[in-house]
């Protein structure tokens, strides 16, 4: 049984699991398609919340993820079993929604993320983490404010948005996102104070009751 | 008071990268000054939010959709190879006869007009090819509407 835990780019990752999930990329790029799938399922939620985020359109975010697991699938051989899988991943996706950005910069964005519909035209729906409070009041300020919150993200330039999502929502390391984006440590931080400011802003205002 | 130096420490503190006097001082600062604790509150309820916004699950069926793009795109490769085999020598002609044309034009004083012409209309298209790779930057800032909530009620 290992027991011992490394100092992986800033967090602390159980050996075994980094183990297992090398072990289960090895298969992978022996074409052992249950294990991609397991790659897949593994990733999926993380990935698609992401580009959902990054994206702010679940069409385009479906067809993003699928065709990001293609990418990866397709460079499964090339990949360096000794970087992280995750970093590759969201490094997949990132080129992808950059991509999608600048073919899309000059149409007006109209789907909420907030008023989405599922596949028969329902109101969809939101899983809130265990945070959410059994008080009607508290949650409805707490969705109004999740709101505001949102909105603000979606109005940050994807260059600040990008590093938000992936430090303050999908919660890696500066470390993790600098190899994600090519770009220095520095530059994730202070992108990420300067997400954070305006983010704060609309929030302080929020709470000031200005924003209504 | 130095309410900026506080103000880039709200964050820090929030992840606890703070040292015991520094978050000692900023305390005592938060106290004294109602515009920080405004703005420590924010950080807070911000910083909170962001940990706790609503998730959604991936689409059903994703794996069989991936596998059937995988399929898909193994299917097109071979057909691709021979388009571009099949494509390539015309366009490495056309090339080639423009790249003639240029450097008739440009070597011969009396180069016909439709020689000059080429050559700068060549000229054109490769400044017009490479501006369109330089503007493969980030796209402008999202309008506000970029996330309308419509459906939202109270
Ligand atoms: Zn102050």
């Amino acid at each position: 049984m290992v027991s011992d835990t490394v100092s992986y780019t800033g967090r602390r990752i159980e050996v075994d699991a980094l183990s297992a999930e090398a072990r289960l990329v090895e298969r992978a790029q022996a074409q052992d398609e249950t294990a991609f799938e397991q790659i897949m399922n593994l990733y999926a939620d993380r990935l698609y919340n992401y580009i959902l985020r990054m994206v702010g359109n679940p069409a385009d975010a479906e067809d993003l993820l699928q065709e990001a697991f293609l990418r990866a699938y397709q460079g499964l051989p090339s990949f360096d079993g000794r970087a992280s899988l995750s970093t590759w991943l969201y490094r997949i996706a990132t080129n992808l929604c950059i991509d999608h950005q600048r073919k899309r910069a000059r149409r007006v964005q109209t789907v909420s993320y907030f008023a989405w519909e599922d596949e028969e035209g329902e109101p969809g729906e939101w899983e809130f983490p265990d945070t959410q409070t059994p008080n009607p009041m508290e949650s409805a300020l707490n969705r109004e404010l999740q709101q505001v919150v949102e909105q603000a993200i979606g109005s940050l330039s994807p260059k600040l948005r990008t590093v938000l999502l992936l430090y303050d929502v999908e919660n890696l390391s500066y470390e993790e996102i600098a190899r994600v984006l090519n770009i220095p440590m520095g530059t994730v931080k202070s992108r990420l104070n300067h997400a954070r400011g305006q983010i704060q802003k609309q929030v302080e205002a929020y709470l000031r009751g200005e924003s209504k | 008071m130095n309410c900026t130096r506080y103000e880039r420490w709200l964050w820090d503190d929030l992840e606890g990268r703070l040292s015991v006097a520094q978050a000692q001082e900023l305390r005592q600062h938060l106290q004294a000054c109602p515009h920080c604790q405004r703005r420590w509150e924010a950080a807070q309820v911000t910083y909170q939010a962001l940990r706790t916004l609503p998730r959604r699950r991936a689409p059903e069926h994703l794996t069989q959709q991936v596998w059937a793009r995988v399929q898909e795109a193994s299917a097109r490769k071979p057909a691709f190879a021979w388009w571009k085999r099949v494509a390539l020598a015309p366009a490495l002609g056309v090339l080639a006869a423009a790249a003639w044309w240029g450097w008739l034009a440009v070597n011969s004083e009396h180069g016909g007009v439709s020689g000059t012409a080429t050559a700068s209309q060549n000229a054109d298209n490769w400044v017009e090819i490479h501006e369109q790779l330089e503007v493969a930057d980030w796209s402008p800032t999202p309008t506000p509407s970029y996330f309308i909530t419509t459906g939202y009620t109270r």
